[in-house]
């Protein structure tokens, strides 16, 4: 299991390659007076404006997060900071924003329909089944 | 003679044969895509792990993304060359390298 720092770190990573990549080809359309733009397809347009949205979000709690780090206090014997809230950023901010990116190249790729959707369930299924032997095997041992 | 397909008309330029062809067998442009993509993630893959034992599977995920991404908007310049759709799908297999790419990265790697 990865540490905080590296899926947070990751988890940024991706936002802001989908940001450059998507505004990198929008450059290049508009610059090159392309026929075919990306900024033509609707969900990936609006995509781009909300995850830019949700990333200045962002930078603005991951400031106020970092000056509630500089300011924390420790009471005198006590081992432990008084409230939580500079652990408070990270993943929780960006479930949203980082779902937004998985799911766009999954419904552009595989559509938004169901047809698809039988692949996962059962794969998921299958993963269900295999926890569960899992667990049986190690209270049980092999049957 | 008659021949299996309507030849293009070859005076109006190269590109108008192009268009013409894509008319006539659409898929080519998907085909050239996907030609790049393998070949140059296969070929790095392969040719990594017959240097060092290893590949980076991941690192040449995106490396044949980008590869792609570059024809795929070369083409969208001219109409005819590519659909749309297959544009966004370039663009979100870009994102998915992206994502295998950086979540496969070793602490201290990055």
């Amino acid at each position: 299991m990865s540490s905080q720092i590296t899926t947070t770190v990751s988890i940024v990573m991706v936002i802001l390659f989908s940001i450059a990549i998507i505004g990198f080809s929008i450059g290049f359309a508009t610059d090159n007076d392309a026929v075919m733009s990306i900024a033509d397809d609707a969900e990936l347009s609006s995509f781009n404006t909300d995850t830019r949205t949700d990333m200045t979000t962002f930078q603005t709690d991951a400031n106020d997060t970092y000056q509630s780090i500089i300011e924390t206090t420790v009471e005198p014997g006590s081992d432990v900071v008084q409230s939580s809230a500079p652990f408070a950023l990270t993943v929780g901010n960006f479930v949203g924003v980082f779902k937004n990116v998985v799911m766009l190249p999954y419904k552009k790729i595989f559509g938004s329909g169901d047809g698809f959707g039988i692949f996962f369930t059962t794969f998921l299924a299958f993963l269900v089944f295999i926890i569960g032997l899992l667990i049986y095997k190690t209270w049980k041992g092999n049957p | 003679m008659s021949y299996l397909y309507d030849l293009p008309n070859a005076t109006s330029g190269i590109d108008a044969i192009m268009v013409q062809t894509l008319n006539i067998f659409p898929a080519l442009t998907p085909l050239i895509l996907v030609f790049v993509f393998l070949v140059v993630f296969l070929g790095g893959i392969t040719r990594q792990r017959m240097r060092s034992g290893t590949a980076d599977y991941s690192a040449w995920a995106i490396v044949a993304s980008l590869a792609t991404l570059l024809p795929a908007l070369i083409f969208s310049v001219q109409v005819g060359y590519i659909r749309l759709d297959w544009l966004v799908i370039v663009i979100s297999l870009n994102i998915l390298s992206a994502i295998w790419f950086f979540f496969d990265r070793k602490a201290s790697e990055v």
